[in-house]
């Protein structure tokens, strides 16, 4: 715990009381979700502490293929849930086991990793792949956007006075597959990639291909989902991509991992997810 | 403030700092299997059972378990009268320094409530994030794993 001088706890029922609360103490109160990111901040800023996870936004719902996922639904409630396990083939839970370890997952929820988007996180990159929509409230009324919508503007201005109510993820024909580049098992990422595939009579119909933790947050490559539509998978397009993405994907260099290895590692990361994608399609 | 819990099965009307974390909670009340190693969610050595989930206890503020149930090394067994997993633990020689060993029962603990048949595999990704400095983590595996064995031929409670 490094969060310091707290003086009030208080436990909304509902998202106007949030907001209302949220309101009252003039940005020196936070929402609490799982914590795990607000307890380890180092904030001496903050006097009161509202935590949103009785307020019956712990769900997943599948509509029309797609997913409703309420903000405070935490990683294990995900990956515990039939219609999540079975969304996309299981692709959005091959996620998630790939965060953390499980004692982290039965405490993080799925708003808290959307509000805090740390650029080196997995969710983000898969987010972004996906197009997925989020909700939120404020003293307004209720917003969307898609997430990259989102992270592109002030999201974190956004979150002082507002609650994130539901995470939507869409329906898709096709396949997506997810790949982390890690120290170890339940270490963050040192670049990570996310794609989806649509393919018709042997051909790619529509391409989604986002990279993370490059170092920034997950991104998509529009560039090369353009080039993918209309060619053939196999060896010789996964050849043709590596060599594209490392010529044109920008990557830097963090405490965690320099520009040149991530620029070594990029173009056989993008090649390698797409190949999965494809394998999953049954076309490789 | 004030606030009900059960502690291993009593219980409790403590006060509380509302900043505080459950991990200083649970040591003020005496429950010294409870380690801080890096207070920031990392290691595992603080982990405890909320509702029968391993959590972080150091990263957990003390008021979130209200109305809930936490359940300790202490709660499982005692030196006189161990739990199974805690014989697994010593019969395989899991144990050296035995700072994590706390965390890492009660992380075993879980994933054996929800799949008494593991993989070697399935242990290693349960137990991926508790840091052990001694062991090489080997007899930790072997442990749990005959702790699973035990609890399917109904040695368990
Ligand atoms: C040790 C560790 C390892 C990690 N590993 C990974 C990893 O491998 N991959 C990965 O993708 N991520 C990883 N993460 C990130 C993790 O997914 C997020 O930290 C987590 O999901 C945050 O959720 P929370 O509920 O704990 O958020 P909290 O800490 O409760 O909140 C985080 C922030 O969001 C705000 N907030 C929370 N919920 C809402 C809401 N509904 N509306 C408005 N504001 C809200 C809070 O006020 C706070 O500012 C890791 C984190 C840790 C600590
Ligand atoms: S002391 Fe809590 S995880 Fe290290
Ligand atoms: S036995 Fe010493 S840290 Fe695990």
């Amino acid at each position: 715990m490094r969060l310091r001088g707290i003086k009030r706890f208080h436990y909304a029922r509902d998202v106007e009381e949030a907001l209302s609360l949220l309101s009252a103490y003039q940005g020196r109160a936070a929402l609490l979700a799982g914590g795990v990111d607000l307890a380890r901040a180092a904030r001496g800023d903050l006097e009161g502490l509202i935590d949103i996870t009785g307020m019956g936004l712990s769900y997943v719902r599948e509509e029309g293929g797609g997913l409703r996922i309420g903000a405070t639904t935490t990683l294990t409630g995900i990956l515990e849930n039939k219609a999540a396990q079975g969304y996309l083939g299981g692709f959005f839970c091959e996620v998630l086991r790939q965060v953390a370890a499980p004692p982290l997952r039965n405490m993080a929820t799925l708003g808290g990793a959307v509000v805090s988007a740390h650029p080196w996180a997995d969710i983000p990159t898969a987010l972004v792949a996906l197009g997925a929509e989020v909700r939120w409230s404020d003293e307004k009324g209720e917003h969307r956007a898609s997430v990259e919508e989102l992270w592109q503007g002030q999201f974190r201005k956004i979150f002082r006075n507002a609650v994130l109510t539901e995470i939507r993820l869409p329906a898709w024909e096709g396949a997506f597959a997810f790949e982390k580049l890690s120290r170890s098992a339940c270490d963050i990422a040192l670049l990570n990639c996310a794609c989806g595939l649509g393919i018709e009579d042997g051909k790619i119909a529509w391409a989604r291909v986002a990279v993370g933790a490059t170092p920034r947050r997950g991104r998509r490559l529009t560039w090369l989902e353009d080039f993918l539509v209309g060619n053939q998978p196999g060896e010789g397009l996964w050849r043709e991509v590596r060599d594209r993405v490392e010529a044109q994907v920008e990557v830097s260099s963090d405490r965690r991992a320099s520009g040149a290895w991530r620029k070594a590692v990029v173009g056989p990361l993008v090649a390698r997810t797409l190949k999965r994608a494809a394998e999953k399609m049954g076309d490789a | 403030m004030k606030i009900y819990f059960e502690l291993n099965g009593e219980q409790q009307y403590v006060d509380i700092e509302p900043g505080e974390s459950l991990l200083s909670l649970l040591r003020r009340l005496g429950m010294k299997s409870v380690k801080q190693g890096c207070n920031t969610g990392d290691c595992g050595a603080c982990t405890v059972l909320v509702d029968g989930r391993a959590v972080r206890s150091c990263i957990t503020f003390a008021a979130k378990v209200r109305g809930r149930r936490v359940t300790t090394l202490e709660g499982l067994g005692s030196p006189g009268d161990l739990h199974p997993l805690q014989e697994a633990f010593l019969e395989a020689g899991a144990v050296q320094c035995g700072f994590c060993t706390p965390g890492m029962i009660l992380t075993a603990y879980e994933l054996l409530s929800k799949n008494d048949n593991p993989t070697p595999e399935e242990v290693r990704a349960a137990i991926s994030g508790n840091l052990c400095r001694c062991t090489g983590y080997r007899k930790i595996v072997d442990a749990i794993l005959l702790a699973a064995k035990w609890k399917r031929e109904g040695r368990w409670r």
